[in-house]
This record gives C-alpha cells, structure tokens and sequence, in this order.
C-alpha cells in the first residue's frame, strides 16, 4: 500500500536501552514535561519516558484542559501562574498549536459566603498580580447571556469571580507537543511498556525493570498519574496520602458558538464550556468513593443535566454523546506532593493531582526537572513537600475539610 | 396518498393520515409514521445538510441515525436526527452547517481545499505568528459545530423518569430479542424488553423473504410481536432507545413520547437480575471515492424506504454489496419498478442460492468478486465506477441510487461499555462478543447469526440463560436450547474487505468529521498506530454518530495499512451514551431535595429572604436592608425571635456512650453533668475543628448533644467510624428533624417566656448554662437551655417538631408587649461576631485547628480511657508559631472592606479577613480574621487588601475580643 509523506511525531520507534541518566515512570502530561524540560534548560537528554500503555492514555487524555491561575493560597497561585505564562511560549518553542482559548473563567457564586470565598481568591489573585475580579449577577449574564440569573433555581446566582487569563486548550495537542518537544532532543519515548519494579542500593535508585527488561538509572521520576500512589506503594513501600477515585467528563453534540466562557459552579458541582469543535464539555465532580476504575456511572450524567439544565436552561435542547472517566489521585489538601531525594536518593514524585493536574504541567514540568537536574529543591515546590502531612500542615487550597473516604 | 406505495403489507405509515412539515417555508407532506426524513425524502430532498469540515453535501444513509447525514434543526432545537424523529404536524425544519441552502452552499468550495487540511494539519498551522492564533480561532469556532442553539431557547414539555426494577431486561426487539423475552417470561420471570424503533420486530419487520414454510419474515415477525405484546410477563418498552449499561444490572434508556403520552420524553433506570443484550447488527459502510454521495445509501436504508415508508428510493439503481440483505433489497426495489443496472458483490461464494436465483430470474446484472470504487457526481449521484477489488476490469454506470454495504457490524456497544469485550473473528470478519459483562446474555444477529431460526433459537438459548442468572435452575430445558442451536446454521461467513485500490483522499471512514482513509494514513505514519490514537489525531468517531460508521473500518483499514493481524488491532472504544439524550430528559423533574423548618411558611409570610444552606432552606434576612439594622438592634434592646431548628441534636446512650464521646469530643466529657450544658468541640485527624456544639446529660448513660447545621448530616457515621474497633455498646438517635429549635434573644427575653412556661425561669432556677425541662402552654414539653452565642440573654428552646408553630405563636403573643421580632440568619451572623464567637468555616477552614481559634481551653489533653481524635496533631501543633491564628480586627478608617480579603504585608499573605461589619452594637467597624501568628498580638496593626485596591491598603488594629460586652454581664443576666 502506498505510504503518504509524513514522519512519526516523537520518533521512530527505539529499542530500550539498558541505561538512561533518567527515567520517567507515565507518559502523561508531568513526565513528558519533565523530560522536556530537563533537555531543554538543564541539557539532560539521556532519557527514558515509559508508558504502560500510550502517551495521553491517563488523565492526560481525558481531562478537560481547563487552565487557570485564581487557586486559594500564595504557594499555588505563583505555581499556576507561571503554567499559564508557558502556553504561548510552548506553542512557539515546540512549534505546535495547543490551541489555547484565552476565553477567560466564569466561576458562579451562588451564596454570601460563596462570595467571600471568591474574594479571597480574588484578592489573592491580585495581590499576587494576577487578574481576577468579582463580578455581580447582571456583570455575569452580560457575559455570558445564556445564563439564568433569576431566583426561580436551587442555587440562584450572585455573582462570579471572573478571570479573564485562564481558559482551555487542546488537550491531546498538549501530550503530542511535548512528545515531539521530548523527542526533538532526543529523548526516548517509550510505550505499551510496563514498568514493574524500582529497585534501590543502599538507600538510592539502582535501576528500573519494564516488561521490555532492565535499566540502569540514578534517577527516576514517578509521574504516573492516578496510578502513582499505587506504584510508590508497591514499589518503594512508600504510603501516601492519596484517595484514587474515578471521575468523569462529557460532551454534548457539536454547535456553534453558545458559550464563550469556562463556567463553573462549585454549588452545583459542575464546570462546562465549549470546545473548539462546538461541543459543550462539562466536568462532574469526583465520585464519592474510593475507585481504580474508569467506569462511568448513569448517576453522574443525570447529575449534570439536572444541575446544567437549571442556570443555563438552554442547554436542555442539547444532546449528550459522549461520557468517559479518568483517575483523580486526590490528597486530603487538594494539592500535590511534589517532592524527592528524602526517603530515597535520586527518587522523585509528582503526584496528587487529582483533577488539576493538566493546568499545572508546564511549570510542574520545569521545576521538577530543575530538581532532578540540581538535586537542589526549588522554593516554588517546598510547599508541597510530603513531610507537610506528618506535621498536620494542610496547605488550604479548599476552604472546607476534604472527606473522600471515612478513612482520610 | 402522492408518490407512496401503499399496497405493501410491510408498511408502516398510514398514507391516510397526512402530517405536514415545513422545509425552507414550504409545505411538505408525509403521512402519520414517517419520521422527519422520509417525510422529506418523500417530498424530493435529497440532500439534508453539508459536512462539518468540507461542506460536502449529505443525504439519507442508514435510517439508523448512525452518523449526522441527516441531523437537522427541528422546531429550533439542533441535530435533532431527521431520519428517526417521528414526523409532526407543524414541524420546522432546517438544515444545519450550510451558508445559504443545503442545495447551495456558499462554503461547498471547501472541499477542493483538502489538499491544505491532512490529519491534524490544525496542530501545525495557525500559531505562527502567535497573533494570528486568536483570529483563527473565531474562525474556527465559527466553521466547527453543526446546529445552533440560542442562548433564549426553552424546553417545552414534559419530561420524567421512572426507575423500575425487573428480574430480565432484554435490549432489543427484533427476532431473538422477543424470543428471549417470551422464554424467560415463560419460567414465569418479569421481563422488560426495550426497542428502539416504535414497533417490534427489528430486520424481520421490511423483509419478504420467506422462512422454510414459506411464510415471509415480516409475518413471522408480527406473529411474534403479538406474542410477546400479549404475554403478562412482558413490559415492552418501544420507541425507548437504549443509553448505558452499567455493573449490577443496571440498565438507562430513554421513551419518546406519541401523542398519547402523558410525556414528551421518559428517562428510564431499570434494575435487573440479568440483562439479555440482542441489538443485532448496523451495516458497515462501504469504503469508496465519494462513498457518501447523497444518492449512496445502504442496504437496509433503501430496502425500508420502500418496505416500510412506500417511496421508492431512485428510478436507477446500482448495488455494492457484500451481504445477502443487499440481494433481498435489489429484488424488492426491482418488483417495485426501480431499475436495478447491476449488483456488485464482494463475495464470490456464500450466497444464498435461491436469491441468486431470483436475481436470474428477473435478469439482474449479478456480478461476483465485484465493488464499488468511485462514485460520480457533483451534488447527487449520476454514476458509480464498478471494478473488481483489485481495481481491475473497471467500468462506469450511470444511476441515481448507489445501495452500498460491505456487509453488517454488531451493535456490541452496550456489552463493551460494560467491561464486556470484543474480538476478531476471521469467519464473520466482525468483532464478535467475547468476554461478557456479570449476567449479561447475548442473542441473535449480535453473534454473527444469519438464519432466521438460528437467531430465533439463540434468544430462546439467552432467556433461559438468563433464567439461570435469576436463580431459576432450567438446566434441562437449557441443554435442549444449547442442543437446538447447535443443529441450526451457525455464523455467516462475512468479508473483510475494507477498500479497493482508490487514493483514498474521498474515501470517507467516518461522515461526521470527514475523515478520509487518506487521513487515516497520514496519523499512522505520524506514528498514531492504534486506533485510539488514530481517533484522537483525526477526531474519526467523536462526531454526533459516534462510531457508527468508523467503528468497524478503522481497526481493520489499520491493521491492512499496517500489515499487521487484524486479531490484534483493538477497535476504539465506545462509550455512553448509546444513543444522544437530551439534558431535559436525563434532567427528568429535577426536584430540588430540600429541607424547610417547621416555621418556614411562618418565617416567608413574615417576609423572610431565604436561603438555600447546604440541605436546608433558612431565612437570612427579614428585611431588604442587607446589613439587618432593625434585626440587631432589637436583640440588642429588645428580644428576637429565631429559628435555629437545622441545628443538629442527637440523644447517645448505652454503657459505652460516654467513651465514643470521649473519642470524638475534645472535652473530658466525664464533666458533663445533668441540668448544665457544656460547649465543647469536634476535630479531625489533623486537629482542625470539625464541629462545636453543647453537650448535657439527660441520666445514667443518657447524653444529649447539639452539632452545627452542617454537620448534622455525618455526625452518626463519624462517630461510629472512630469507634469502630472497640465494640463499644451505645446508640444513637439523630434528632435534627424531631425537634424544632427556637431562640429567643435579648434582654425581654425572660420577660417573654416566663409568661408561658409553667415554672420558676428566673436566673436562679435557669441560671446562664443551664438546661431544664418546661411545659408551655399546658402541655407541650419542651426543654430550654441557657446559652449566649449572640451575646445577650439567650433561651434556646428545644420543642417537638409538630409543636414548633403553637409555641412560636406563643411566644409572639407573649412577647408583642416587649417588642419581639424575628430575626435572620445574617444577623445573628453580626450579633455573634461581635460577641466574638466564631462559625465553623467562616472562622475557619481546613488549615485551622482548635488552638488556631482559641478553643484550646476544651481540650483534655490526656484522657485515660480514649485518645481523642486530633490530639496528637494538636499536640504537635502547640509548637508552630505561624499559623493562622484567630484576631478581633478594629478597622482604622471609616470604609468596611469585604469578606475575605486578604491581609498582606509587602511580599506576603500573610493571613484574610472572615466577619467584617460596621458593628451597631459597638462603635466601629469590627471584624474577625485569621492572621499568622507572629500578627495576632493585639496592639499589631495588619494592612487589608482589598480586591481592585489597586496596592491602596487599609489598616486595621488588632483588638482584643470580645468587642461586645466582654464581661459576659449580659448573657449572664
Ligand atoms: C475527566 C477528567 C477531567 C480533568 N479535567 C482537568 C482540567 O480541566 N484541568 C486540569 O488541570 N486537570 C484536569 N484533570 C486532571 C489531569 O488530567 C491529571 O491531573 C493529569 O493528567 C495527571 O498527570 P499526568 O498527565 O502526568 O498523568 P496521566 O496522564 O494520568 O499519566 C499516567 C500515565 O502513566 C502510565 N502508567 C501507569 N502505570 C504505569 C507503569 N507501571 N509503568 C509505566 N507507565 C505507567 C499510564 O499508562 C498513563 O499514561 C482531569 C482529569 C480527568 C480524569
């Protein structure tokens, strides 16, 4: 059969070589970052990425893209800020469209308190230079006319916080990009490989073995996802604090241009906007219990309609065609554990994402290739040190006591 | 009826019943049971809309709603699926995705453009330079989506939902479906059966072929119709389309409503001990040049058209085909006057003989090992190249209907997106099922079956298997099933044919997002080699079809483009919903679960605004005045009546009772004593407080405690979990919703309720922390205890729930003298600030722990029978001096800044602002905030930033609390 003109993205396929400087455990989005960016600023390109399956499989093939820099606390927003910064350089440096839609976020606040909270974050956006501003209920419907904005709903609308910066990108182009990136330095990328243990000496990494043999490596990275507490786990006996629960995205039919926003609702437990190609995505929140499965469930597509249907009532003559799930390792703060070198030398995590983990890839990225290539840990990521736990320091990046399970 | 043929016994339309549409402002007519698209079709369209990319006109296709061919906007709702919305009278209809008409489409000129647009060309163009992104992307916005939607548009109708549970839920009605719905129900099981269509009998019901008794299917099939419609065991469920299986048996599907319904759509949840999946088969498009011509149709398509619908499908007419459907349909079209100018097979053996007969016998140009390869036309079809599948030997016939079909791809949806799983199978050339879903059971065409009485036979197998599943044990009749089937013919040999020798560059492999084969080689060579990659990187199957039409092509054009097996090539995913349901129909009713106090009516005809707080509905102001003056000020000179009825209240007793509160309380609750109220605290793990609330003892092992309205909801749980280990004997009982609980606050207060209650009330008989049973108004026992959370004179008065409004009206009676009046959420929020008393997560948060807030003085820090939870971190916590600690703030200047701004120094956070209010109780504005330790000395001042301060900060000093009568004299009163 003939054979058109283009060449693979990341590369021909290579064989696995017994020996890397780094290797990357997850081919999703931190650790095809990771390995980008320890080329790029540190000049570290012996460097095995290995995927289980294919790049993008995980989270970083479901998510939603949204992307945003308005969190609660001064230890993420800097964090996020700087990933956002990062889109258009990307874009230009990997010479990819990763199709950032600069649309903007519409949070709907639908209580008093709800409006304080978004103050909080809004101040703290500002105060930390990023843009970010309360808006009222007829600010919100200028905005955003398909909104109901009257007092006929459960959860009738105050108001929004309103940050124009954020917005959503193609999440795919995002992994690919980055495989190119990776392999433009010539970094390895691996798939449909396993890796199965991580083995130490004396207190530091040796080497890892994959279902397609052995590397010798003085540094490994698990990026693995939803799937990384469980690896560190069983690999390294290493616990930590992370419920894996299953959650789910949606789209609607394709339509032309409706929504021009990110819409969120924390009241409602739903986000929705409207991709490139027209459909209206939309998020639910995490299922209430601990789960390693993607399986969707009827409960959550009918929760999305009935809370959709009521502050965007048009949405109601929309089809859903499509739900699907995804892994959300969440930690009792909601935010990360970035950390490594402390148990075990030459061992770093980067994990406990849950569901926010595309917005923060980039920066996430640099740093902790800055780590692994100084051994020095970056200011940016102390906060989000392990050790935090056992010293009952919660980060605060939710207001309310996180309870996934009776049991954290 | 004009331009129908009604003499078929297959028909489905009433031609005596006309329903008119309106396409582009005129009139069309279809009589009662076409949908929306034979309607049309009747009416000479032929082209319903254009292509998403390259605005390629589309036409009738599959009449199963497989791809959006055929979605238009209906009455402005958009992609609505033409080809099975039933037609009504009054329906306006519009095409989707078109400048200017269907017919003439202004965009039509993109389709030369293809050249510029390979796989994923958007991911290498239009960044460069960066500000041409954002313009590109209007565009594209603009060009992507196919209907629209208004942002003013309004459901109408009525749309509910119903849950019923069922021991068999068979999917599908077709031939097997009804048999195994008739077997089961016959071991006396109920049964529902769903269909898509609104009648049974799926392939059965348009074919004329005859079984071996000469009785034609469509017969055969409405025998069994009556059958099974007849059987008491039996709900059928027609016009209900199947959406998601899930694990447990549990089944979600949609019911379009007829005009007899009492709804426009049903949402239906059925649970079932055993689900029996016989969906059958599609057809599996055809892959050629222009393959999607309007004018090019598949097999059943065209055969229904004319069978069930009474319109001819063309005047000239050529088949591609690879099945014997394709045949039966040629011979039909034939009868009825079309002209049949030759059939093109794929196959060169597996026929059935007795239609090549046929075909003989009417002088039907058959050709064997033939197919198409490239359809002609500019708009609609005018010719079809036919050649072997090797490109050979080709030559061109003109005709206006082009039936193509490379054969038939199982429905396995409703089994894969349940854990079941497909597999390759070299006879048929489908993926047939093979691991299945927990008691799920499969029939019919879904397993490759072909023979009618195979078909039949196998649903018969699945109802008695799934007898099984429900616990019947039908082992004998079982075998005999198993036996029956065995005799009967087994699959039908199938072809795996993807696509003659053809650039490939208008070969379409899936309609909705025009994607050609050529695309599909440009991804695999990018190194996207699995057809889920494939299918992110050309979006081939995301469209409003799904993977109606790719589904089946793609692994198998992967694996021959590959060189690899096609046993190894996994097809994509399919995924929920199986078929597209509107929002307002899984919305159902959408009934809001909320709770109202046993004074809510009184509370709204009062003039109460209320709120919606986390389960309950609460009165937050009683006034438009938002900063609740009146209120306030009455507490503070008069008395208020509240209704703190949401709090939650729970009795705990059992020998253990006092230890599981030992565990959970931080307090030594050894020191609770009867006739007094302790106030103590909750915390997690980590030493945040997770809930304050007063404790009394009511006897022996007989506690009563209060927890805050938001916590009511896992008090029980939270308490058995951190008491789980020990076997602790106690029990409790969640009062929240038995008794109602009203405050009465200020300094009246004891003037008011010692006119009702039937004892001694002053300060000595019910001194401030006491708590002392009452009856008021002769009979109503109801408890009263003695707090202060306001900050004045306080009774909080537990009363039964049926009793909440006597004793409500009362007390008003009592109290009209003395100036009572309600007050609201919002200023008991003021009252209790001033008092410097805090609200869980409004004072707090998930970073804050006991000390954080002051609170440290409840802690017993070494309990002799229980840890308590959250002592070790409170322990370790007493050594950390930065954290959020809790402040009286006192504004400098005059201007209150806003709840939850931050307070910085020139780099920092360095803590936020929780309560601020232009107190009326004390002089100033006067506020609670959260501050790092090293600033919560009173004396410090704190800079607030406010948001759009653009750097402009105030000051405040940070006070000692409480700001309002720090003594206590008041409440103690
Ligand atoms: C439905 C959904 C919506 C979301 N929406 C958003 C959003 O809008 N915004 C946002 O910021 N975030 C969102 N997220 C979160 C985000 O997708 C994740 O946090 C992020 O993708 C996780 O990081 P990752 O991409 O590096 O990991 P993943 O993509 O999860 O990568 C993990 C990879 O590890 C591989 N792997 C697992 N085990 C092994 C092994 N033993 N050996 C080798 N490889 C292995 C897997 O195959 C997988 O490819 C969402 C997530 C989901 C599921």
């Amino acid at each position: 059969m003939e054979k058109t003109q283009q060449k693979p993205l990341w590369g021909p396929k290579k064989p696995l070589k017994s020996s890397y400087d780094a290797v990357i455990v997850g081919g999703g989005l931190h650790g095809l970052a990771t390995a980008y960016f320890l080329a790029r600023d540190h000049g570290i390109t012996d460097v095995a990425v290995i995927d289980k399956n294919f790049i993008g499989y995980g989270g970083a093939g479901r998510n939603t893209a949204i992307v945003r820099a308005n969190q609660r606390t001064q230890e993420n927003v800097p964090l996020y800020k700087e990933a956002l910064d990062l889109w258009p350089v990307l874009t230009k440096e990997l010479d990819f469209n990763l199709m950032f839609n600069n649309c903007g976020n519409l949070n709907l606040m639908h209580s008093e308190a709800a409006m304080k909270a978004a103050r909080m974050n809004i101040s703290t956006a500002q105060f930390l230079g990023v843009e970010s501003h309360l808006l009222d209920k007829k600010q919100v419907k200028d905005l955003e006319p398909a909104l109901n904005v009257s007092e006929d709903i459960v959860y009738p609308i105050h108001g929004a916080m309103f940050h124009p910066p954020g917005g959503i990108l193609r999440h795919d182009a995002v992994v690919w990009g980055l495989a190119k990136g990776v392999a433009g330095y010539g970094g390895d990328i691996h798939q449909q490989t396993e890796v199965t243990a991580i083995n130490t000496e004396k207190g530091k990494i040796a080497s890892v073995d994959t279902s397609a043999g052995s590397i010798k490596t003085p540094k490994v990275l698990v990026a693995a996802g939803g799937y990384s507490a469980a690896i560190i786990n069983m690999m390294l006996g290493i616990r930590l604090p992370i419920s894996v629960l299953t959650i789910q995205a949606m789209v609607t039919q394709p339509l032309k241009p409706l929504l021009d926003h990110v819409v969120s609702s924390g009241a409602y437990h739903v986000y929705c906007n409207q991709t490139l190609k027209g459909e209206i995505a939309t998020g639910a929140h995490m299922d209430a219990w601990p789960n390693y499965t993607t399986l969707t469930t009827a409960h959550y597509i009918k929760h999305q309609a009935e809370a959709l249907t009521q502050f965007l009532p048009c949405l109601a003559g929309l089809k859903f065609m499509r739900i699907w799930g995804g892994l959300a390792d969440m930690t009792p703060d909601m935010a990360p554990i970035m950390d490594g070198n402390d148990h075990i030398r030459g061992f770093f995590m980067d994990c406990g994402w849950g569901y926010f983990g595309f917005k923060s890839c980039t920066s996430t990225g640099k740093y902790m290739a800055e780590f692994m290539a100084t051994d020095e840990y970056p200011e940016m990521l102390k906060p989000f040190t392990l050790r935090r736990y056992e010293q009952h320091r919660l980060m605060g990046e939710t207001p309310a006591l996180v309870n996934y399970s009776p049991d954290n | 009826m004009m331009n129908r043929i009604t003499n078929l016994p297959t028909l489905k339309i009433d031609p005596s019943k006309a329903v008119s549409l309106k396409y582009h402002d005129i009139p069309y007519q279809g009589c009662a049971g076409d949908t929306v698209a034979t309607a049309l079709y009747a009416g000479g369209v032929r082209i319903f809309g254009r292509s998403l990319k390259y605005h390629r006109p589309r036409g009738l296709y599959s009449l199963d709603g497989e791809c959006s061919n055929t979605c238009m906007e209906i009455d402005a709702i958009p992609n609505e699926r033409s080809e099975n919305l039933p037609a009504r009278d009054g329906m306006v209809v519009r095409e989707q995705n078109v400048k200017g008409s269907a017919e003439h489409d202004k965009l039509s000129f993109i389709d030369k453009l293809d050249w510029a647009m390979p796989a994923g060309f958007y991911y290498h163009t239009m960044h460069k330079p960066a500000a041409l992104w954002p313009l590109a992307m209007k565009q594209i916005r603009k060009a992507a989506g196919l209907g629209r939607l208004s942002p003013d548009f309004r459901q109408t109708g009525r749309f509910d939902e119903i849950f019923p549970s069922t021991e068999v839920c068979v999917i599908g009605g077709g031939p097997s479906g009804m048999q195994a719905a008739l077997s089961a129900a016959e071991q006396g099981l109920r049964v529902i059966l769903l269909e898509a269509r609104p009648w049974l009998g799926g392939f059965y019901d348009y074919r004329t072929v005859q079984d071996d008794h000469a009785v034609p299917l469509y017969e055969r099939g409405r025998k069994l119709a009556e059958k099974v419609s007849a059987h008491p065991g039996i709900r059928v469920l027609t016009h209900t389309s199947l959406v998601g299986t899930y694990n447990n048996g549990l089944v979600t599907a949609f019911r379009r409503g007829s005009s007899e319904d009492s709804f426009a759509e049903r949402y239906i949840e059925i649970r079932a001990k055993s689900v029996v999946v016989a969906t059958g088969c599609i057809e599996r498009p055809l892959l050629f040049e222009n393959n999607e011509r309007p004018g090019v149709m598949q097999a059943g398509c065209a055969h229904r058209l004319l069978n069930t619908f009474g319109i001819l499908p063309g005047k000239t007419a050529v088949f591609a085909v690879g099945h014997d459907l394709g045949l039966e349909a040629a011979l039909d079209l034939h009868d009825q006057g079309v002209n049949i100018a030759c059939i093109a097979d794929l196959r060169t053996e597996g026929q059935n003989p007795d239609l090549l007969k046929a075909l003989e016998s009417r002088d039907i140009t058959y050709q064997p090992g033939q197919t198409a390869l490239e359809a002609h036309g500019k708009k609609l079809l005018t010719g079809v190249v036919l050649g072997s599948m090797d490109g050979s030997s080709q030559k061109t016939l003109p005709c206006d209907l082009l039936v193509a079909s490379a054969g038939l791809t199982p429905v396995s949806g409703p089994l894969t997106i349940n854990k079941g799983s497909v597999a390759y199978d070299a006879h048929t050339g489908s993926f047939l099922p093979d691991k299945l879903p927990e008691n799920t059971r499969v029939a019919g065409r879904i397993l490759g079956l072909g023979d009618p009485e195979a078909i039949e036979a196998s649903g018969h197998l699945a109802g008695l298997q799934a007898a099984q599943d429900c616990g019947l044990d039908s082992a004998a009749d079982l075998q005999k099933a198993e036996q029956a089937l065995a005799e009967l013919p087994g699959p039908e040999k199938g072809t795996d044919f993807v696509i003659g020798p053809v650039s490939g560059r208008k070969s379409f492999i899936c309609f909705d997002e025009d994607t050609t084969i050529k695309n599909i080689k440009q991804a695999i060579n990018k190194g996207f080699d699995v057809p889920e990659l494939i299918k992110r990187f050309t979006s081939a199957g995301t469209g409003p079809g799904q993977g109606g039409i790719p589904d089946h092509n793609l692994p198998l054009f992967t694996a021959l483009y590959q060189g690899s097996a096609q046993e190894s090539v996994r097809p994509t995913n399919r995924r929920p919903p199986l078929t597209p349901i509107f929002l307002s129909t899984y919305a159902g009713r959408n009934h809001d679960m909320a709770k109202r106090t046993p004074m809510h009516d009184r509370q709204k005809q009062d003039g109460g605004i209320f709120r919606r707080l986390g389960v309950w509905r609460r009165a937050r102001y009683f006034s438009e005045d938002l900063s609740c003056r009146q209120e306030v000020e009455n507490v503070r000179s008069n008395v208020g009546i509240f209704d703190g009825s949401t709090l939650g209240k729970f009795r705990i007793h059992g020998p253990d009772c006092l230890k599981a509160l030992d565990r959970v309380f931080v307090s030594d609750m050894h020191k609770v004593k009867q006739g007094r109220i302790k106030y103590t605290a909750m915390c997690n793990e980590d030493g945040c407080v997770i809930d304050d609330g007063v404790i009394t003892k009511m006897g022996e092992n007989d506690y009563f405690f209060t927890t805050s309205t938001g916590r009511a909801g896992a008090t029980v749980e939270w308490i058995r979990y951190h008491t789980r280990y020990e076997g602790r004997d106690f029990h409790m009982v969640n009062l929240t919703d038995a008794f109602g609980v009203i405050n009465l606050s200020g300094p009246n207060a004891r003037k008011v309720i010692e006119k009702v209650v039937d004892q001694d009330i002053s300060n000595e008989a019910l001194p401030f922390s006491g708590v002392k049973g009452f009856s008021i108004g002769q009979n109503v026992e109801v408890f009263v205890m003695r707090l202060g959370f306001v900050g004045e004179l306080s009774y909080e008065i537990h009363v039964p729930s049926s009793y909440m409004e006597s004793v409500w009206d009362l007390l008003l009676e009592a109290g009209q003298e003395f100036g009572i009046m309600n007050f609201g959420v919002e200023a008991q929020n003021v009252l209790r600030m001033e008092k410097g008393h805090i609200i869980l997560g409004q004072e707090s948060e998930q970073r804050t722990n006991l000390l954080d807030v002051h609170l440290g003085f409840l802690w017993h820090r070494d309990k002799p029978e229980a840890k308590t939870v959250g002592s070790l971190a409170l322990k370790q916590a007493e050594q950390d001096p930065d954290r959020l600690k809790l402040v009286g703030l006192k504004m400098q200047e005059a201007k209150v800044p806003g709840d939850g701004c931050v307070i910085v120094d020139e780099s920092r956070i360095r803590g936020y602002v929780c309560t601020i209010r232009k107190s009326f109780s004390v002089d100033g504005i006067v506020g609670l905030a959260l501050v790092e330790g090293p600033l919560a000395k009173p004396g410090s001042v704190v800079s607030i930033y406010e948001d759009e301060c653009k750097g402009n900060l105030l000051k405040a000093d940070v006070v000692p609390l409480p700001f309002y009568d720090p003594e206590g004299a008041r409440m103690k009163a």
